[in-house]
Parts: C-alpha cells; sequence; structure tokens
C-alpha cells in the first residue's frame, strides 16, 4: 500500500529556513560586508581598463537587480506557500499563462540586447588598434617565459628584455621590482598608447595583466595585436602578469610584470636598456677551459660536464631550437635551486659565449633556467 | 491498430552477477549507468580534493612536480564530465523514459547495452594512463594543441593517447544512445501520449539527443584528427607545419558547448518532473518549456567561439550576441519553475529541496556566465578563477543538484524503499554550505587575477584567504557524500516500503509497481494529459481547472 | 494518506494481468517508418557531423596553405588526376548504389532471385572500389604522398581513407545481407536491413561524390 511521507513541520521548516538564511548570509556578506568589494575588479589602470570597469558596474548592477528579483521570488514562494500538516486540498491548478510568457521574454531579451549594445560599443574601444603607436614591444612567449622586444618605428628591434625564471620566484628581483635589467620585466611610458604584437614558438600562451583588466592569447602561427595607455597617474606603479593559458609543466612560473614610468623615465631606461645590448662582451680569457654543449629540442646534447676547480672556464653554447625558444646555461648548487652563476639567455638558432668564474671544487647542476624540469645536467669541479 | 506480443522474461535459474552482465533490459542497465557513473564522480571527486589540497596554501605542498598537479585537474575534470555527469544524466533517462512514455522497453535493448559497457571500459583505458610512463593526460579537460601534440615539454606520453581513445569511446557510446532515445521517444510511446503530452523529462532527453546525435561526431573528428597528428604524422594542429592550433578550438567547442546543455538540459528536466509533485501544481507555461527547451539547443549551436573570445581569431560580436540571448529560454524557464512553485501547496521532501538547491544555484551560475558574454569583461574574466566558479555553478550547482534531485525522486521507484528523509536533509545542508563555500569565493579570487590552472600562487598576490576557504567547503562537499551512501546502504534494507507512488506523482512511472515488472506495465492508465495519474487520482475535474 | 489516491486507474487496456505474456498496444507512433530505418538515418545524420568536421578542417587546410604552397602543393600537382582510375572507382561506387537500389526494389516486391543477383553486384562493386583504392593509395606512395605529406596529405588521407572505411563496414553489412538473403530470411514485408543497409550504402556513394569533386575537381 502505498502512504505518502511522513510531513512533520520541524524539518521541513527547518530546512526551507536554512536555504533562505543562507541566501541572505550570501548576499548580505556580497553587497554589504568588505566581501562585496571584492566581487569589483581591482583598479583599472588602464585607460581601456576604465571603460571595461565602467561596463562591469552597469553589468554588476543588473545582475545583482535580476539575482535578487529572482532568489526572492523563490524564497517567497518557499515561505509563504508551504503546505501545512494535514491539508489535503489541491492548489489552483494554473497551467500557464501566455500575457506572462510573453512578457518574460521580452523583459529579458531587451536586458541583453541592452548589454549586447554597450558591450559592443566598450569592445570597439579597448579593442582598437593604431597605425601609429607611441611605442610598439614584441611580446614573444616561450616555453616558459617572456621575451618583450622593444621595437623602433620601423619595426627593428632597439632592445631586449627577458624574465628568466629565477626572477619570478627569486626575493631579489622582487626587491627590486623588476627595474633592473637582468631581471626583466616590462617598461612602458605612461599615458602614451603602447601596442604589443604577441608570437610564440612553441605552445598557445596568454599575456594577461589582471590590472589592465585584460588578456589575449599569444598563438603560434598567428600575430596578434592590442594597445593599452596605462593611466598617467599610475606612473611608478608595477603591474603584476602572468600567462594565463595553460602551457605545460611550468605555466605558472610564466610570470612578467608592467612598470609604468613617466615618460622621461621611460626613455632613459630604454636608453640604458639599449646601451647594455649593445655592449661588446669581454673576450674569453685566454687559457680557460672552453667546453661545448648544444641545445635541441629542449634537450642539452649532455648530461655531464667536468671541469678543474679555481679556474674560470667558458661554454660555448648553441641553441639549435627554432627562434624564440630560449635557452641558458646557469649553474646552481647541487640541489637545483640556489643559483650561483646566472646569464642571459640566448635565442633560438644564436651561439653565445658563456663565461664562468672560478669555482671551488664540488658538483653542481647546470641548467636552463627556462626549463629547469627538463634540461639539466652535472657539473663535477675537481 | 498494431499489436506485437512479448513475452516476460524467462524464470529459469541464472546468477544474479550474469543476469546483470548480460541483461538488456533498461531499468537494469539504467541502474548500472547510475552506479558506474556515481563510482566515477568518487574518483573524480577525489581529484578534485587532491587539487583543493595543494591551492590551499601557497607553496607546493602535495605535489612535488606540477606535472601531476595537470594530470589531476585534467582527470578531475575529463572524470566528471564524461565518465559522471554525462552518463549519470543518460542512465537516469534509461531508466525513466521508456516508462514514462508508456514503453516496455528502449527501441534497441542490446545496442543499449553495448553502450553502458563502453563507459567502464573508456574508464579504465582513461585511467590507466597514470600507469604510463609519461603519465595521464596533463592539458586539461580541453587538450588544446599544440600542447597536446607530441613533443618535448607538450604531451610526449601515452597518457594523451589513451584520453583520446576514451573520449572517442564515450562519444560513440553516447552517440548510440541518442539515436535509441530518439527512436525510442519517436516510435514507441504509449496509445494516447502524444508529443504534447510527454512529460517534460522526456522533452529534455529528446533535445539532448539531438545535441549527442549532431554535436558529439564532430569532437570525435577533432580528436581523430589530433591521434593522426600524434600518431601517424599528420598535421592538422600544428602551426608550424601549415596546420592551424585555432581549429582545433573550433571544432572542439563545436561540441562542447552543446555538450554543457547534454550536462544540465536533463537535470532541468528532473527539476521540472519535481517541482509540480511537491507544489501540487502542474508545471506553470508547459509549451513554453518545451519551445524555450528547443531555443536552448537551437542557439546552443551558435555560441560556441565565446570559449574563444580572447584568441582574436573569432568573430566576436556575432558570438557575443548570441550567448547573450541563449539567456532568454534559460530565463523563460527559471520564471516558469518559480512560478510552479508561486500559489503551490510546497513539501519539503528531499527531492524538492534539492530541486530548490537546483534553482538558487543554477541562477547564480547562468548570471555569472553573462558576465562573460560581454567581450571586453570576458577579456578580464577568461580563464581566470571566476570561469571555474561559473562552470561549477551551473556544472554543481546545477546539474549535481538536479541529479540528486532525481536519485531521492526516483529511488523508491528503483528499488521499492524510500530513502530516509532525515539523513537527506542532512547531506542537503552540507552540500549546500560546503558548495558555496568552495565556489563562491572563485568569484573573487577570478576578479582579482588569479588564474586558473596553477599549481602554486605568489603569497602576496592576496588570494590566500579565499583559497583556504574554497579548500574548506570542497571536503565539506566530500563529507555531504557520506550522508549519502549511508542512507542507501541503510534504506536499502530498511528503508519504508515505498509503494506504487509514495510521492503524488504525476507521470506514468508512478502507475506500475516499485521496482516496475518486466516490461514495466501490467496495464496503463489512460493518457489525457501530460500528468496521466495525477488525472487518474483525480479525475476530469481538476484537470479543467 | 488522501481518500482519492484510492481511485481506480482507468484502464486502456484490459487484457493484461500478472503472468500471462503483456499485449502492449502501440500507439500511431508506430505507423511510419520502422525502428531500424529510422535509427540507420539518424546513424547517417551523426556521420554527416563527423565528415563535417573533417571538411571543415580540410577547407582551413586549403584556405590556409593555397597561397603559400599551392593547392595541392607544387610537388604533387600531377598526382591527383581526375581522369584516372580514380575515376573507374567512382564509376564504379555510383553503379553499385543503382544495382543496392534495384536489390531494395526486387525485395519489395518479394523478388528474391533479383534481390540476390542486385546485392551480389553490389557486394562485388564495394569491393572492387576498395580495391581500386588501396591500389591508387600505392600509387600516391610511390610519388611521395603520404599522411605525413603537410596538409594536404594529411587531410586527403584522413578524408579518403575513412570514407574507404565507411565502405569496408558497408561491405560487411551488405555481405550479411548476402548471406540472410539467400537463407531466405527477407520477404516482401520482411527487410528491415535491406532498406538500413542500402540507406547507408547510399550515403557512403554521396559522401564519395563530395570527396570526389572537392580533392579532385576543385
Ligand atoms: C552545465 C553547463 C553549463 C551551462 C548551462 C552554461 C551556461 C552558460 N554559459 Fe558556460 N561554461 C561551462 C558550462 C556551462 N555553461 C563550462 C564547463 C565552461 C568552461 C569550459 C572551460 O574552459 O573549461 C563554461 C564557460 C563559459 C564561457 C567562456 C568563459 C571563458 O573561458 O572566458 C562563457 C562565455 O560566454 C559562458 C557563458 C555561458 C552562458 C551565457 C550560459 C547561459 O546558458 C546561462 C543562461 C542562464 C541565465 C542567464 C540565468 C537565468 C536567466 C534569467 C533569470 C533571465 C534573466 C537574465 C538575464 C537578462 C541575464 N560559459
Ligand atoms: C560535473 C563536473 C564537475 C564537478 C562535479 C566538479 C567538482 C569539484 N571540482 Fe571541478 N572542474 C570541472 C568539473 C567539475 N568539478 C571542470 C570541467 C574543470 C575544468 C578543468 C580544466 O581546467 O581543464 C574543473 C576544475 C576544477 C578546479 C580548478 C583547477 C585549476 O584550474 O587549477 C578546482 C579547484 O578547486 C575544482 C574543484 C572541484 C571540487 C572541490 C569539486 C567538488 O564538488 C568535489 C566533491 C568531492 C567529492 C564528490 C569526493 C567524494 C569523495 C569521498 C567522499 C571520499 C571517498 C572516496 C572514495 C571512496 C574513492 N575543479
Ligand atoms: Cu605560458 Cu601558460
Ligand atoms: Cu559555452
Amino acid at each position: 500500500m502505498s502512504r505518502p511521507p511522513r510531513r512533520g513541520l520541524a524539518p521541513e521548516a527547518l530546512v526551507a529556513g536554512g536555504v533562505v538564511v543562507l541566501l541572505v548570509a550570501l548576499v548580505v556578506a556580497v553587497f554589504l560586508s568588505g566581501a562585496g568589494r571584492s566581487l569589483y575588479p581591482p583598479d583599472a589602470a588602464t585607460v581601456q581598463a576604465q571603460d571595461t570597469r565602467g561596463l562591469y558596474d552597469i553589468v554588476f548592477a543588473l545582475a545583482v537587480a535580476i539575482f535578487i528579483a529572482v532568489e526572492g521570488l523563490i524564497v517567497w514562494s518557499i515561505l509563504r506557500y508551504r503546505r501545512k500538516p494535514g491539508d489535503d486540498e489541491l492548489p489552483p491548478q494554473t497551467h500557464g499563462n501566455n500575457l506572462v510568457e510573453v512578457i518574460w521574454t521580452l523583459i529579458p531579451t531587451a536586458i541583453v540586447l541592452y548589454l549586447f549594445a554597450i558591450s559592443y560599443q566598450t569592445l570597439n574601444a579597448v579593442n582598437a588598434v593604431s597605425d601609429t603607436p607611441d611605442v610598439r614591444v614584441h611580446a614573444v612567449a616561450g616555453q616558459f617565459q617572456w621575451k618583450f622586444e622593444y621595437l623602433d618605428g620601423a619595426g627593428n628591434v632597439l632592445a631586449t628584455q627577458t624574465v628568466p625564471y629565477y626572477a619570478t620566484t627569486s626575493a631579489d628581483c622582487k626587491a627590486a621590482s623588476l627595474t633592473n635589467a637582468a631581471c626583466g620585466g616590462m617598461a612602458v611610458p605612461v599615458g602614451q598608447k603602447v601596442q604589443v604584437t604577441l608570437d610564440s614558438p612553441d605552445v598557445i600562451h596568454a599575456w594577461y595583466v589582471p590590472r589592465f583588466l585584460f588578456k589575449r592569447d599569444v598563438v603560434p602561427g598567428q600575430t596578434n595585436k592590442f594597445e593599452f595607455t596605462v593611466d598617467p597617474t599610475d606612473a611608478g606603479q608595477v603591474f603584476r602578469g602572468q600567462c594565463a593559458e595553460l602551457c605545460g609543466t611550468g605555466h605558472r612560473t610564466m610570470l612578467f610584470t608592467v612598470l609604468g614610468l613617466s615618460p622621461a623615465d621611460y626613455q632613459a631606461w630604454l636608453a640604458s636598456l639599449v646601451e647594455i645590448a649593445q655592449r661588446t662582451p669581454p673576450p674569453a680569457p685566454s687559457g680557460a677551459t672552453t667546453l661545448q654543449l648544444t641545445a635541441q629540442n629542449i634537450q642539452f646534447d649532455k648530461t655531464s660536464l667536468e671541469v678543474a676547480a679555481g679556474q674560470p672556464f667558458v661554454i660555448d653554447f648553441k641553441n639549435m631550437d627554432p627562434a624564440g625558444v630560449q635557452h641558458d646555461v646557469d649553474i646552481r648548487q647541487s640541489d637545483g635551486t640556489t643559483v650561483v652563476v646566472d646569464l642571459q639567455t640566448t635565442d633560438g638558432g644564436k651561439e653565445s659565449q658563456y663565461q664562468y668564474q672560478a669555482l671551488p671544487a664540488g658538483t653542481y647542476t647546470f641548467i636552463c633556467s627556462v626549463h629547469p624540469s627538463i634540461m639539466h645536467g652535472t657539473l663535477t669541479v675537481h | 491498430m498494431a499489436t506485437h506480443v512479448l513475452t516476460p522474461a524467462t524464470t529459469a535459474y541464472r546468477s544474479g552477477l550474469y543476469e546483470w552482465l548480460t541483461t538488456t533490459d533498461h531499468k537494469k542497465i539504467g541502474m548500472m549507468y547510475v552506479i558506474n557513473s556515481f563510482l566515477f564522480f568518487l574518483i573524480g571527486g577525489t581529484f578534485a580534493l587532491g587539487v583543493r589540497a595543494e591551492l590551499a596554501y601557497p607553496g607546493l605542498q602535495v605535489f612535488q612536480n606540477e606535472h601531476v598537479y595537470n594530470e589531476f585537474f585534467s582527470i578531475h575534470a575529463t572524470v566528471m564530465i564524461f565518465l559522471f555527469i554525462i552518463p549519470m544524466l543518460a542512465g537516469l533517462g534509461n531508466y525513466i523514459v521508456p516508462i514514462q512514455i508508456g514503453a516496455p522497453d528502449m527501441a534497441f535493448p542490446r545496442i543499449n547495452a553495448l553502450s553502458f559497457w563502453m563507459l567502464p571500459l573508456a574508464g579504465i583505458l582513461l585511467l590507466s594512463g597514470f600507469l604510463s610512463s609519461g603519465g595521464a593526460a596533463a592539458a586539461g579537460w580541453t587538450s588544446y594543441p599544440p600542447l597536446s601534440e607530441v613533443g618535448p615539454l607538450k604531451s610526449p606520453g601515452s597518457g594523451e593517447d589513451l584520453w583520446i581513445l576514451s573520449i572517442i569511446l564515450i562519444g560513440t557510446s553516447s552517440i548510440l544512445g541518442a539515436i535509441n532515445f530518439l527512436v525510442t521517444i519517436f516510435k514507441m510511446r504509449a496509445p494516447g501520449m502524444t508529443l504534447f503530452r510527454m512529460p517534460i523529462m522526456v522533452w529534455t532527453v529528446l533535445v539532448t539527443s539531438v545535441l549527442v546525435l549532431m554535436a558529439t561526431p564532430v569532437i570525435t573528428s577533432a580528436l581523430v584528427m589530433l591521434f593522426i597528428d600524434r600518431n601517424l604524422g599528420g598535421t592538422f594542429f600544428d602551426p608550424f607545419h601549415g596546420g592551424n592550433a585555432i581549429l582545433y578550438q573550433n571544432v572542439f567547442w563545436f561540441y562542447s558547448h552543446p555538450a554543457v546543455y547534454v550536462m544540465v538540459l536533463p537535470a532541468m528536466g528532473i527539476v521540472s518532473e519535481v517541482l509540480p509533485v511537491f507544489s501540487r501544481k502542474p508545471l506553470f507555461g508547459y509549451r513554453a518549456f518545451i519551445f524555450a527547451t528547443a531555443g536552448i539547443g537551437a542557439l546552443g549551436f551558435s555560441v560556441w567561439a565565446h570559449h574563444m573570445f580572447t584568441t582574436g581569431a573569432v568573430f566576436l560580436p556575432f558570438f557575443s550576441l548570441m550567448t547573450f540571448l541563449i539567456a532568454v529560454p534559460t530565463g523563460v524557464k527559471m520564471f516558469n519553475w518559480c512560478f510552479t512553485m508561486f500559489r503551490g501547496k510546497l513539501s519539503f521532501s528531499t527531492p524538492m529541496i534539492f530541486a530548490i538547491g537546483f534553482l538558487t544555484m543554477f541562477l547564480i551560475g547562468g548570471i555569472n556566465g553573462a558576465f562573460s558574454a560581454s567581450v571586453p569583461i570576458d577579456f578580464a574574466l577568461q580563464d581566470t578563477y571566476w570561469v571555474v566558479a561559473h562552470l561549477h555553478y551551473v556544472l554543481f550547482g546545477g546539474s549535481v543538484f538536479g541529479m540528486f534531485a532525481g536519485l531521492y525522486y526516483w529511488f523508491p521507484k528503483m528499488t521499492g524503499r524510500m530513502l530516509d528523509e532525515g539523513l537527506g536533509k542532512v547531506h542537503f545542508v552540507l552540500m549546500i554550505v560546503g558548495f558555496n563555500l568552495t565556489f563562491f569565493p572563485m568569484h573573487m579570487l577570478g576578479i582579482q587575477g588569479m588564474p586558473r590552472r596553477i599549481a602554486d600562487y605568489a603569497s602576496d598576490a592576496g588570494w590566500n584567504d579565499w583559497n583556504l576557504a574554497a579548500t574548506i567547503g570542497g571536503f565539506l562537499i566530500a563529507s555531504s557524500i557520506l550522508p549519502f551512501l549511508w542512507n542507501v546502504f541503510v534504506s536499502l534494507r530498511n528503508g519504508k516500503i515505498a509503494g506504487d507512488d509514495p510521492w503524488q506523482g504525476n507521470t506514468l512511472e508512478w502507475a506500475t509497481s516499485s521496482p516496475p515488472p518486466p516490461y514495466n506495465f501490467d496495464r496503463l492508465p489512460e493518457i489525457r494529459s501530460e500528468r496521466p495519474v495525477f488525472d487518474a487520482r483525480h479525475g476530469r475535474v481538476a484537470h479543467e481547472a | 494518506m488522501t481518500a482519492d489516491a484510492h481511485a481506480m486507474l482507468p484502464l486502456a487496456d484490459e487484457t493484461g494481468h500478472a503472468g500471462a505474456p503483456v499485449v502492449i498496444q502501440e500507439g500511431h507512433a508506430a505507423r511510419g517508418i520502422s525502428n531500424p530505418i529510422l535509427g540507420m538515418l539518424l546513424f547517417i545524420t551523426s556521420e554527416v557531423m563527423f565528415f563535417s568536421g573533417l571538411f571543415a578542417a580540410y577547407f582551413t587546410a586549403r584556405a590556409q596553405n593555397a597561397v603559400t604552397t599551392g593547392w595541392p602543393p607544387k610537388q604533387f600537382e600531377h598526382t591527383l588526376n581526375p581522369l584516372s582510375l580514380i575515376l573507374v572507382a567512382t564509376v564504379i561506387l555510383v553503379a553499385s548504389s543503382f544495382f543496392c537500389q534495384f536489390a531494395v526494389w526486387s525485395i519489395r516486391r518479394g523478388d528474391r532471385t533479383g534481390f540476390i543477383r542486385n546485392i551480389s553486384i553490389t557486394f562485388v562493386l564495394g569491393i572492387a572500389f576498395l580495391l581500386l583504392q588501396a591500389y591508387d593509395y600505392s600509387l600516391l606512395f610511390s610519388e611521395g604522398l603520404t599522411i605525413g605529406s603537410g596538409p594536404f596529405g594529411a587531410t586527403y588521407f584522413t578524408l579518403t581513407g575513412f570514407h574507404g572505411a565507411h565502405v569496408f563496414g558497408g561491405v560487411l553489412m551488405l555481405s550479411v545481407v548476402l548471406y540472410r538473403g539467400m537463407a531466405g530470411q527477407f520477404s516482401a514485408k520482411h527487410h528491415d536491413m535491406v532498406e538500413a543497409t542500402s540507406l547507408y550504402w547510399h550515403f557512403v556513394d554521396v559522401v564519395w561524390i563530395l570527396l570526389f569533386s572537392i580533392l579532385y575537381l576543385l
């Protein structure tokens, strides 16, 4: 014999109450307390981001309104229309109402068309690229490193900044706010149009700076382009950037920074970068041992090297990977993390003569700081 | 009118296990689907707990190697989507749809069994990736090339190949299942069961099946090409040899956006069954509901590139507009659900509570999805935790809550026994609190700039508190599963006997015994509306009102 | 418990009672095309979508590479000649479709001999097509065109390869039809499998015509 389940008031009221309290708590927490601000984007740092931020405000307000209206209807129905114990009468069997169907089709349609229209307008503003930007940067994202090339009006490379792996993890570079050339990063003049072109030599990455409210994928085989203008009041600020597209084991280490400089500071910064780039490397000390090392397919051709203790030495390094795939040969303690010697990277298809100071006897790790997980070997000094 | 005679299954003795392994009865197959999918839910959830444990604090604690982290979330999502939620809903449909339309079985019972058995096989293939030398697939559940191609620092191991084969197998299973559903629904309805008298659950399964039929083969083609690239020297997606990396994304999302509706429409169907029964009113706007379902299905094919707004390779305004528009039919459903409860007489049994959980949580997931429809905002949100919040609010807050509503609702029908109401409520409260604690903070993380798919984050980025909260929430969700499992365990033995119609249901499954006999019905009530059992109980008077 | 929950369910069918064979009345939905044929049509729909995915890849590859390498690439310009063996293969496949249809018409009339004769011809033609395609592949390989020859090779072999696999599947179905036909299992009333197989065979044929036009003529 079938028998409807026992219906006591207590548990159902409790649970209905639970749902309500939860929702109310949620709404209160979100809109009134400090958490409410967390649902807002961080302060917009570019002219474009300010547009997006304005759009966000409208979408957010509408979303809250819709949320409250619909959740309110649900909560109201739960509270008001509970079935009292012992009440076996059927409520009126309303099957529907065409008028309300039309109303709640048309109103949301109007809302979304409006949202689309303002989104489209903003899109045109934030997505615009001009023919004559003030600064051109060519950003190359490779596994797992950023490289920023500063171009002149004709597209020639003036200077190059790479972000070595350790810079993103070492406290030194954070303290120096990544402004010095060794730590890498990207500096831009505030108030000027910066145009970034993006390329990848391997997999898909994404250029993402949260405070610009913007990201753009770096797609191999396709050059993407975008523009931004940092707000002039943000001179001197450092903005965190990070790769936002899963690109393999080192994805989360693809950090970079964007430094907003006043135009004058920017010119000085660029000049120093150019100067570093043009410095001719000192000749290899005569008599130093020279080792050969080649990288191809993201592998070193050797897994162990040996040198004599107390003598400087040189590695002739050949990077046979495609352009854009960077390598270097750093030296770390045998733990693989403590940096002993750190050098600039070499682009794919290029060669470098890396010079190392004399090392005390012991066992070390030589490592590519861009691909530390798969490119390393032992360096024995005796 | 044509008739044919079905002889009930022979009563000759067969061992119970053999019976289950060889059965072609849609009810047994449906239950195997449900059990198998639930096991994968636990497995997928365990991976998620690993992910959450790692993210609780900055620094690497659980995984010494980020590669393992990547394997974990990739397999988490693959299991949850392809081995849990899609088969779970297909399984519930398998059990319920033939009964709801008064049919004795599915149209092709043996193909039905085949569809099921491909799933555990695919699951084993997928998970065996962990035993292979390179580890399991680690390129995300989306598996974008070139990362998923062979190469150092890409996906050199066979784990990725196993992933591909497994998804192709599951896809084939889905396609066969969809054909089965469509033929069953079109051809095997009981006399009087016109299309516009079918329960909404059946309608949602119908539309879902059309989506599966049209979309799944397309992802099969993408995966076949990826497989050829990896193993036979093809260059489809290799941009350095004339291929196109974005092509994969287009083909993948052409499937995977409709697939998100495959993952939610049947859950919406369940909710549309449960709400009227426990409000003691008919579903408000039955026809509008059907049109909205069909509308979602149709629009679903024109929005795929909203996953690719930041690629710089798609026509933004069109996909933005279509994505916005898809909120309209979904809204129609939402309002109709609300008005089904409005002025009803609501009783809060566990299925109803989970259905309400669906309404309140899916709403949040839908609205935060609409943020991403606005392209400039999506430039900020794409690939951040905001998207992770969105997808869990729709998939967990929507589909999983809907699924639990269905499990609690039909458990008495499947087993003949009631689940315990008290434990059910404990389950619900733990789950909804844990769920919000886990996933609501992800909105904040996302908007503050935390990218997804990272094993570690800087301790000074301001993301510590929300991450810790999310981890605690994740374990709270896991703990909510325990009362459920206990409930099932106890109730199977000692649960109250359910009887044919414990909830005073509307649809045909409540007109037969619990569990139903072989071939489902000894007799059928007359079908004059979408609520035949209600009509039978109350007579015409109530129906006319 | 409410009183009206006891109300008897009105019965549409009084014959069913426990233990006896259950008589299920089929509603109006049972008329029209039969289940296997509807199933086959739906299956073909899914196949169309599968090939659409491959065709999308083909056109993307072609659009992207036509300018830089030519399409077909310069070095393979003469390998794909429409006026070669492949034309013979095309004619064979199209002809087989006709014979397949003749077989269907025969069995609809109840003409079993005609049915077996026509289905045998279809079967043989199907095999002939496969052999020709295999031979054609060997010629292409000897000219250096393989699946690894860039986007052109990859799309060419993937498209024709999957089509070939479908022809092979069709030939298997035809062999079952032939076997069952010779065993006398089909009649004017019962020949769903023949209809379904022929639908599939026509589909395979249409795909080939598209492939031939796109790969060889366009
Ligand atoms: C069940 C699954 C499901 C469902 C139903 C949806 C529903 C929707 N999704 Fe979601 N989505 C996913 C699963 C799902 N999604 C997943 C898994 C991903 C991530 C994939 C990955 O990258 O891993 C994703 C990602 C995703 C993106 C890409 C984000 C990014 O990567 O940048 C976008 C962008 O537009 C989006 C949009 C939408 C929209 C607009 C809806 C709409 O259908 C929602 C409509 C519903 C409502 C809006 C609420 C009810 C409506 C009303 C009350 C009416 C009034 C409302 C308005 C006027 C706004 N989704
Ligand atoms: C239906 C789909 C579904 C479901 C239900 C879930 C459930 C959960 N998900 Fe998942 N998730 C996805 C689909 C889903 N997810 C997708 C598509 C992605 C994107 C992946 C990508 O980027 O590629 C994702 C990504 C994702 C991330 C982001 C990872 C990253 O980007 O780095 C996180 C992080 O917290 C997460 C967490 C969780 C948690 C805590 C749960 C919890 O709800 C889980 C609850 C826990 C359980 C259910 C476990 C129960 C276990 C026990 C009780 C123990 C007993 C165990 C045994 C007996 C074996 N998920
Ligand atoms: Cu580069 Cu992620
Ligand atoms: Cu989508």
